[in-house]
């Protein structure tokens, strides 16, 4: 029997880890007072593709329902806990949850994540709330070495804003920035005025660590949206900072890549091998679906890579009972003096180097004994 | 750890090795590389693989750079930084036919190595084709009667012009380019940007 591409079996270690880091995600969200939400993992396509949300049905599991109607396997946390919690009263929320995504244009179909979401809170506190929750899991699952990134949507929008490009046009331009492609922006602005143009092929180049910040504030001396984003940025920056951050980086050209970002985007990377742990921003216009003003921020852990990042080795000593059909039950009674031990019951050993280490059932006047050997 | 940078094998790979001595890059040990598909350089590991391959490996970030043609970019759009043109490896995109070629009154059939170029072509036309994949040696497609027209990379032309092929149009021109892993660039800022800076500049100039 063979597998779909993409879907995958786990064993030992890995499942292992996962479960681990399910758990320390479940004791830091609580701890931090957000409140566990779970939606149903068969949803309508319309939660995830209506013109808000803007999510593309080609990469969702889908089908058609009794009525008529394209139902999917959950492809995104975000828009399906704002659905769920939309008719809720507008007062301060935190909520935690976890479980699988599936979509079919990521390496494998079935993506496990755990995440937070923050609402009608105060927007510097959301956000700060939301990167110090991320610290503070990724210090208890014991990793160590990432850097956190910052970006802003709004950054893009302001300096086009005077071109008025119509919406196939900002795609085109958004796309081209996107990937950092910067024959193409300037291909796309040459009808366009220099200096815009100019700005944004700078911009491509605008990431790194808070001396791109200063530099910025020097270039944009005289455009206080943009200051006042940069001046935004600064101040998390400092905040991650002085909790012990490593490293915070910027990229002020980054352009959303979900169309409900909305505001501050971040992003974690693992410096090792520069897989993404982490991402989420700002997405107040998700709500905007459900008539509500406000304020929204989250972020979702990729778990599958974090528990490719955790620690291997099984933290317990493994002891081997060595016993017969006949002594079995008291091999089992022994398990009770090794309570701190991973203790298998084996008839025959054939490989001892993997226990550290092996007891045997003797009988010693008429009596039945476990001794070590 | 060095930048790893992929590279195109075959005709890019010459090019490339002009441009990077051009740079005033160590090139030396890719000189006389003979078969081996990973050269060390004191600067940087390189290795050779296709195309498509390439952007394979940039993208899952086994390479931080690689340099490769347009068209694979725009074929198989990876998810990469897809940073700027270099100064070599121009090419077009072309539809060709027979000489004298009187499309029949039917969906036409055309035959490509390119399918999501020759998709979006007919598509922006808003034409109805049957497109027929073939790997290689195209313009046998239409000579022997498997296809109306290709859509195929075309350098100077003379390979359609001594299979007895007339271009009908020519679309896209492009040529090699320097793309980069998403995270790597972020990650290993202070190795590449100095790099990619230099490609940057030496693009220019050429």
């Amino acid at each position: 029997m063979f597998l779909p591409a993409g879907s995958q079996d786990e064993t030992g270690v890995q499942i292992a880890n996962r479960l681990k880091a399910s758990e320390i995600f479940r004791k830091v969200s609580e701890k931090r007072n957000f409140k566990a939400i779970s939606t149903p993992v068969v949803e309508y396509a319309h939660t995830f593709t209506n013109e808000i949300a803007g999510m593309d049905l080609q990469s969702m599991l889908k089908w058609f329902n009794s009525e008529g109607e394209i139902e999917v396997l959950r492809p995104d946390w975000t828009a399906a806990v704002a659905r769920a919690i939309a008719k809720q009263h507008q007062s301060f929320q935190k909520w935690s949850y976890q479980g699988s995504v599936f979509r079919m244009d990521k390496d494998g179909t079935e993506n496990r994540q755990a995440g937070i979401e923050i609402v009608h809170a105060d927007p510097f506190l959301g956000e700060s709330e939301c990167l110090l929750t991320a610290i503070q899991y990724l210090k208890e699952i014991g990793l160590e070495e990432y850097v956190i990134e910052l970006g802003h949507t709004a950054i893009f929008e302001q300096i086009i804003k005077p071109l008025k490009l119509d919406l196939k046009e900002e795609e085109a331009l958004r796309m081209a920035m996107h990937d950092k492609r910067m024959d193409l922006v300037e291909e796309l602005l040459s009808n366009y005025p220099e200096e815009i143009k100019d700005a944004l092929v700078q911009l491509i180049d605008a990431y790194g660590g808070s001396d791109v910040i200063t530099h910025y504030e020097h270039v944009w001396a005289n455009q206080p949206e943009l200051l006042a984003i940069l001046q935004h940025i600064r101040q998390l920056i400092n905040l991650l900072e002085a909790t012990g951050v490593s490293e915070v980086i910027v990229d002020l050209g980054r352009v959303k890549n979900l169309p409900y970002y909305d505001g501050i985007m971040f992003r974690g990377f693992v410096t090792t091998d520069g897989s993404t742990c982490f991402s989420g921003g700002r997405y107040d216009r998700l709500y905007k679906q459900f008539e509500q003003e406000t304020s929204a921020v989250g972020l979702a852990f990729d778990v599958d890579q974090l528990a490719l990042h955790m620690e291997t080795k099984d933290s317990l000593t493994k002891a081997c009972i060595i016993a017969t059909p006949e002594t079995h039950s008291i091999a089992e009674k022994y398990r009770e003096d090794l309570p701190e031990d991973i203790v298998d019951i084996q008839y025959h050993v054939h490989n001892e180097a993997i226990y550290s280490a092996i007891y045997t059932v003797i009988l010693d006047n008429n009596q039945y004994k476990v001794v070590k050997r | 750890m060095k930048p790893v940078i992929a590279l195109t094998k075959g005709r890019l790979e010459k090019q490339f090795l002009q441009f990077f001595q051009y740079l005033d890059f160590e090139a030396e040990p890719l000189l006389d590389k003979g078969r081996k598909l990973q050269i060390e350089t004191e600067q940087f590991s390189f290795f050779f693989a296709k195309g498509v391959d390439v952007t394979t490996y940039v993208e899952n970030g086994i390479a931080d750079l690689g340099v490769v043609g347009g068209d694979t970019l725009i074929e198989h759009k990876p998810d990469v930084y897809n940073l700027f043109p270099l100064p070599f490896g121009q090419c077009r995109m072309a539809l060709a036919t027979k000489a004298d070629y009187s499309w029949p009154d039917r969906k036409n059939r055309i035959a490509s190595t390119f399918t999501n170029i020759t998709k979006d072509y007919f598509r922006e036309k808003g034409e109805s084709v049957d497109i027929i994949r073939l790997e290689g040696s195209v313009e046998l497609a239409p000579i022997l009667g498997l296809a109306d027209a290709i859509v195929d990379i075309v350098e100077t032309g003379t390979t359609l012009k001594e299979n007895g092929l007339v271009i009908q149009d020519e679309f896209l021109s492009f040529s090699a380019r320097l793309i980069a892993n998403r995270s790597s660039l972020k990650v290993k800022r202070d190795q590449l940007v100095p790099v990619i800076e230099r490609f940057k500049e030496g693009a220019k100039q050429r």
